[in-house]
């Protein structure tokens, strides 16, 4: 009982003055670090996609995450969100903010519609069935001549204040931040320890007084309003909609990769999952700005396998999906908690608390045993 | 008027009659026994009454309302506060956050008030916080307050899921063998905890058990199933003595000086009036004993 011995010792430690300053410095210094792309102009447009790569991260989280349902169809949501939002703009000629609440609007009903199914179905087939809807909407609905412009792409414009990169970016930014305290909120309100009961055991779930099946619904109709705010976010970082971005294997690719993001972050873990959001969304432009940098493109190409990047056909993604692969085996292996429990020391600390690299008191859905997606 | 009253409760699982007709009440806070032996009906009693499971046929009446198609989350919220067999709690999270889990019936906020914050909303988290706190002090836990439930003993476990459904506010508790897992010692004290928490809380209980000894000394009433049926129903002491009840806890008939016990005609009029069922099956053996000592010592085995 030696972690029962330590409890009291951490009530009674208090903030300092200085303490309080150093993480005042901390946050500036994050401020200052999420500030600075935009700035740049190409790469604020590479930093919005892995601000919305975060998002998305959010999105799966609150499915796979807090409420254990194993969702394999997510490109679909921010496809749809694209294309209702770019579409939108394009035809009704309507208010950008508009156009994108719609966009959350029909995201929320689509993703409504695959929680009922959930109600029914669980486990692997739920897995399938959210696979075959993401490869579905994407081959039909989002390659419908009508939405794509005649199939080149609907083309869209950002206002006037908003047209760089860089302040795209800051709108990303910002969204970004309102979904994780709307995310934050959940964890520690009702809502959070609902859908961690229900994850766990919906019948232990149901004695507590918690409706199951609003609840689950609940999950998928915030994790498809996210998704498709990310979806509008996306439409209009690029001033183009183009079914291409979500179809096979494009979508598919995607669909992996935010599932990936979100075990690789820690399921559960909301900061976990948006750095390896972020991360993710990085890695490609940075690992193309390596690869061809003066100093390494005249002897990489040499390199056995690591040359091939210069003449594969896919190389945006050959060495991501690599990196992808290799970091899910590490953390499937060595590190449950993904992320997410390598940062919890800072993160505690960055919240107020003595920093500490273990704590016995830490509860809800990101702890390892709570990790696991039910099948 | 009568807290509960089931009534001709019926369900079927393939070729298996799991319960057939049971007809029970519980009064106000009363603490109502049902037992039984393995595989007799208990478990599944519970899940039709509160819902888990549709029962067939029969009806489940909660203070005059006709309960039987509520759902269960909806039960919870009425007033009906359940254990599980094995231990139902969220295992990762810590006792603090479970105890906060079973409070959601009570919790005022709605959903989109809990997702913006804000004073209201933590203000009523604290009295959750405070609510689970008081509950922990009164079982004697306030030390696991942090400690995740995964870790727990089985025991602990056992006592911090009655916690939790105290937490739920309930009116009405059905605990599913509250003792399993406890020592003779701990079981006694269990019972003594019982009594004192009907008092304190003006519960009424409906109480699964297998451990004798805790339901003869507290129950008021006791039901006792047998393959999915009632076989008797009565006091404690009636129970104790009754040969049917006996036959069924050994298996086989029941011992013959219980059955050649002499009977009285009001004794036996008295027995026809409460245990009817038995009194149809087998009218030759119903004669209760005077005096019991060894079949209730072999019926706790």
């Amino acid at each position: 009982m030696t972690a029962v011995a330590a409890a009291p010792a951490v009530s009674h430690w208090r903030l300092s003055g200085a303490g309080l300053a150093a993480r005042g410095l901390a946050y500036l210094g994050l401020a200052v670090v999420l500030f600075l792309p935009s700035f740049a102009t190409d790469f604020s447009k590479t930093c919005s996609l892995a601000v919305i790569y975060a998002l998305m991260g959010l999105s799966l989280n609150i499915v796979v995450g807090y409420t254990g349902q194993l969702s394999l169809g997510h490109q679909g949501f921010l496809g749809l969100g694209a294309l209702v939002t770019a579409n939108i703009v394009a035809q009704a000629q309507l208010p950008i903010w508009l156009a994108m609440a719609c966009a959350v609007l029909a995201t929320t009903g689509v993703a409504l519609v695959l929680g009922l199914v959930a109600l029914r179905i669980t486990g692997l087939y739920l897995s399938l069935i959210t696979l075959v809807f993401g490869s579905a909407i994407s081959s039909s609905l989002f390659a419908l001549a009508r939405f794509t412009d005649n199939n080149s792409g609907v083309k869209i414009q950002r206002p006037h204040y908003l047209a760089t990169n860089g302040d795209w970016y800051l709108v990303c930014v910002a969204v970004l931040l309102v979904v994780f305290y709307f995310d934050y909120r959940l964890t520690v309100s009702k809502v959070g320890r609902a859908l961690l009961a229900l994850k766990e055991n919906e019948q232990v779930a149901e004695a507590f007084g918690i409706g199951v099946t609003s609840y689950k619904l609940l999950a998928f109709a915030l994790s498809g309003a996210i998704a498709g705010l990310a979806g509008g976010l996306y439409a209009f970082r690029g001033e183009l909609y183009s079914e291409k971005d979500f179809q096979d294997p494009n979508g598919f690719t995607l669909a992996l990769l935010f599932v990936v993001m979100c075990v690789v972050g820690g399921l559960g873990n909301r900061l976990g999952v948006v750095v390896a959001g972020l991360f993710f969304g990085l890695i490609n432009e940075l690992l193309d700005d390596l690869f061809y940098a003066h100093w390494v493109h005249p002897w990489m190409q040499h390199v056995p396998v690591l040359g091939s990047y210069y003449s594969s056909d896919v190389k945006a993604s050959y060495l991501a999906s690599l990196i992808g692969a290799l970091l899910l085996l590490q953390t499937l292996i060595f590190n449950r908690g993904g992320l997410g429990a390598q940062l919890r020391p800072i993160s505690r600390w960055m919240t107020g608390h003595r920093f500490e690299l273990h704590d016995a008191t830490h509860s809800g859905p990101a702890v390892a045993e709570g990790s696991s997606v039910r099948a | 008027m009568s807290v509960l009253e089931v009534s001709d409760l019926s369900i079927r699982f393939g070729g298996l009659q799991a319960l057939q007709d049971l007809t029970l009440t519980v009064n106000e806070f009363e603490i109502v026994g049902l037992i039984g032996p393995n595989g007799a009906g208990k478990t599944t009693a519970f899940n039709c009454i509160t819902g888990f499971y549709k029962a067939d046929t029969g009806k489940v009446v909660y203070r005059g309302q006709d309960v039987t198609r509520t759902p269960p989350h909806k039960k919870a919220a009425m007033g009906f506060g359940r254990t599980f067999q094995n231990v139902g709690m969220v295992k990762s999270s810590t006792v603090l956050d479970n105890l906060k889990t079973a409070q959601h019936a009570r919790v005022q906020y709605d959903v989109v008030t809990g997702l913006l914050g804000g004073g209201r909303v933590a203000a009523e988290e604290r009295a959750l916080e405070a609510k689970a706190d008081a509950i922990l002090e009164m079982l004697g836990l306030t030390e696991f307050r942090h400690l995740r439930v995964g870790g727990l003993s089985y025991g602990t476990l056992k006592l911090l899921e009655l916690g939790c459904a105290l937490a739920t506010e309930p009116d009405v508790l059905l605990l599913d063998e509250p003792s399993s897992g406890m020592g003779p010692e701990e079981s006694h004290e269990l019972g003594e905890r019982l009594i004192e928490l009907r008092k304190a809380f003006g519960l009424t209980m409906l109480l699964i058990e297998h451990h004798v000894p805790l339901v003869l000394s507290v129950c008021d009433h006791i039901y006792v199933l047998n393959f999915g049926r009632l076989l008797a129903e009565g006091k404690p002491s009636v129970i104790q003595t009754h040969p049917e009840v006996v036959a069924a806890y050994l298996g086989g008939e029941a011992p013959e000086a219980l059955a050649a016990t002499a009977e009285t005609p009001e004794e036996a009029a008295l027995d026809e009036a409460t245990h009817p069922v038995a009194a149809k099956k087998a009218p030759a053996k119903k004669a209760p004993a005077k005096k019991p000592a060894a079949p209730r010592k072999k019926a706790s085995s």
